[in-house]
């Protein structure tokens, strides 16, 4: 479903401070894959993720979805197709607003926009299905969430307006070893029950082995491995 | 004295309404408002003075002030200007363009207008063939003519408290209209965009739009302040809106030391309630302040100081916090450490 075909990416080009963060880059998602993507700081994993966001626009190479070209696509266009959780707690969640406000604004597709949107069943379920609580405290602001709640309450919300593609940054990275079991234990669920195609960064090994279908290396903007594996979340 | 201070002061609030708009719902500090003010007045004072009905001057000069910040947020989103400069520019720009809408530096608003006034403004503008367009509203014509006298001002500068009243009117009628709007889809993802810039952008909603409406309504409101202290006080000046946004803050800052606010509805209320305290604070300064040697003159620097020191002393206050956390942190450490 999405198909990256030689794109690069150069920083601050014709400058002294020129990086080539992506150097063709050829890659090709198929629908329901679970990637797990691995590499050292710097190796240009997060700009990869940046360019399939929209956030980044390639200097060169083609990015595709399904059969349409996208490159220079806004990204907030592109937000129809595509969640997305950092490693941030702070970045994922709207802190000013309720637990009820953050679902609403992100299941965008039921935006009236002067208009009062509800909470949809769906993102109910989903948020009474991390067990941990939340659908019990709707009014409470995201901003008063612990960083395993609000990073839980970013994953409902990257899913529940049933994007295709899931893109996922260190996601589990600031959290203790309990919680990010946890939201791995989600992620796979999203994976296999929801059928969205997912795409992980993660610097943790152990997650790195145990979870994903497919395993893709980045070495300095280059791929350096790229194997297909049995379904070991499934297991 | 006090009648006229909860006049100015509730005046002054719906700017202060605006800067709480950019600077708190938004987060992103805008300028224009001092420019936005001053066209408020400029437009109202001078479309009234070319026999346009009052209530439609005052929606005019609104108009002035939202296309202003039209102006600052299509700056600020397309050519990726900061927003503070952004502002200036078009603060810069509307000061101009008020010399030439008033044609002088300022423009007094006529107290009562005759009837005749109104006659030979219809006349100039071809009475008959707008009265076959609007012909819907010949009977309210005809009624307008009977009065031997026309209202040229909402204000009747009485001190009766009509004035007060009409002017509460109106800002409970903002304040129900924002608070509402506030909640509404739309409304929400404005206060998304002012808490998470930019993950507004990736739920599909685009920032710029939220970033411009924002502008838009805000500098709307100090639009909509600058007409109403115009006509209030009876002129419209190219100065009027001379560090606007400072007063604002101050009134804005007062009023949230006030109602220390968390709800966004109660949040509407602290610029007014803030403004019409500046107003008392600057009157009592003013009035008593010689015995200390303070000059009306010196107001401005005084204003300025006090957003200064209220900023400080909550920077403070939270950096006591952190230390306290700290040192609760280290001593949780600790006490681990020896288990
Ligand atoms: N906005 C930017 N401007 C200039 N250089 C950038 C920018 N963003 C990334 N880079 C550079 O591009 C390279 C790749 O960065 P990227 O963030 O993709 O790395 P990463 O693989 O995600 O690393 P990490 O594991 O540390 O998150 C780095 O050398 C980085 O310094
Ligand atoms: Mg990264």
């Amino acid at each position: 479903m999405v198909k990256l075909k030689d794109i690069k990416v150069v920083f601050n080009k014709g400058t002294e401070n020129e990086k080539v963060a992506l150097d063709k880059i050829s890659l090709t998602i198929k629908e329901g894959d679970f990637v797990t993507i691995i590499g050292s700081n710097g190796a240009g994993k997060s700009t990869m993720l940046k360019v399939i966001l929209g956030e980044i626009f390639p200097n060169s190479g083609i990015y595709m979805i399904d059969d349409s070209v996208m490159n220079g696509t806004n990204s907030y266009k592109l937000a129809k197709f595509i969640g997305r959780v950092y490693q941030n707690p702070n970045s994922g969640v709207f802190p000013n607003l309720s637990i009820k406000e953050n679902l609403i604004l992100a299941s965008k597709k039921g935006m009236r926009y002067l208009g009062f949107s509800k909470v949809s069943d769906f993102g109910v379920e989903l948020l009474a299905n991390l067990g941990i609580g939340l659908e019990k405290r709707l009014n409470t602001k995201a901003g008063h969430l612990s960083g395993g709640q609000k990073q839980s309450l970013a994953m409902v919300m990257s899913i529940i307006s049933r994007p295709r593609l899931l893109l996922l940054d260190e996601h589990t990275a600031s959290l203790d070893p309990q919680s990010s079991e946890k939201i791995m234990e989600l992620t796979k669920r999203i994976n296999i029950e929801y059928g969205i195609t997912i795409m992980m960064i993660t610097h943790n090994m152990e997650i790195a082995s145990k979870y994903g279908n497919r395993f893709v290396k980045l070495s300095e903007g280059r791929i350096s491995e790229d194997s297909i594996r049995d379904h070991v979340s499934a297991s | 004295m006090i009648i006229s201070i909860l006049e100015i002061g509730t005046i002054l609030g719906i700017m202060a309404l605006g800067v709480y708009l950019t600077f708190r719902i938004l987060d992103l500090p805008d300028l224009t408002c001092d420019g936005s003010f001053a066209l408020g007045g400029a437009i109202t004072v001078a479309s009234l003075l070319s026999g346009i009905p009052v209530v439609y001057c005052i929606f005019l000069g609104a108009m002035g002030g939202a296309l202003a910040g039209l102006a600052t947020g299509l700056i600020h989103t397309r050519l990726k200007v900061n927003s503070l400069l952004a502002g200036i520019l078009v603060m810069t720009m509307i000061y101009s363009i008020n010399l030439r809408i008033m044609n002088g530096p300022n423009l007094p608003v006529p107290r009562v207008s005759s009837n005749e006034e109104i006659q030979s403004f219809e006349d100039l503008s071809g009475g008959t063939k707008l009265d076959d367009l609007f012909s819907d509203f010949g009977e309210m014509k005809v009624s307008t003519k009977s009065d031997i006298k026309v209202q040229s001002n909402i204000f009747n500068n009485e001190k009766d408290g009509s004035d007060l009243t009409l002017i509460i009117l109106i800002t409970c009628g903002i304040i129900l209209v924002l608070g509402i709007f506030l909640r509404t889809d739309i409304g929400m993802a404005i206060r998304a965009f002012g808490s998470n810039k930019n993950a507004v952008q990736s739920f599909g909603i685009s920032k710029n739009v939220l970033a411009v409406l924002g502008l838009v309504i805000a500098n709307l409101l100090v639009g909509l302040s600058g007409s109403l202290f115009a006509l209030y006080s009876g002129f419209a000046d190219v100065q009027m809106g001379q560090s606007m946004i400072v007063t604002g803050l101050a009134a804005l800052m007062l009023g949230e030391i006030i109602l220390s606010k968390i709800n966004i509805i109660y949040g509407l209320f602290a610029p007014i309630i803030g403004g019409i305290l500046y107003q008392l604070l600057l009157s009592l300064a003013i009035k008593y302040g010689y015995r200390i040697g303070l000059l009306a003159s010196d107001m401005k620097l005084l204003t300025a100081l006090f957003i200064i020191i209220v900023i400080g002393v909550s920077l403070v206050a939270t950096q006591k916090d952190g230390k306290k956390k700290l040192k609760k942190g280290v001593k949780k450490l600790w006490s681990n450490s020896k288990t």
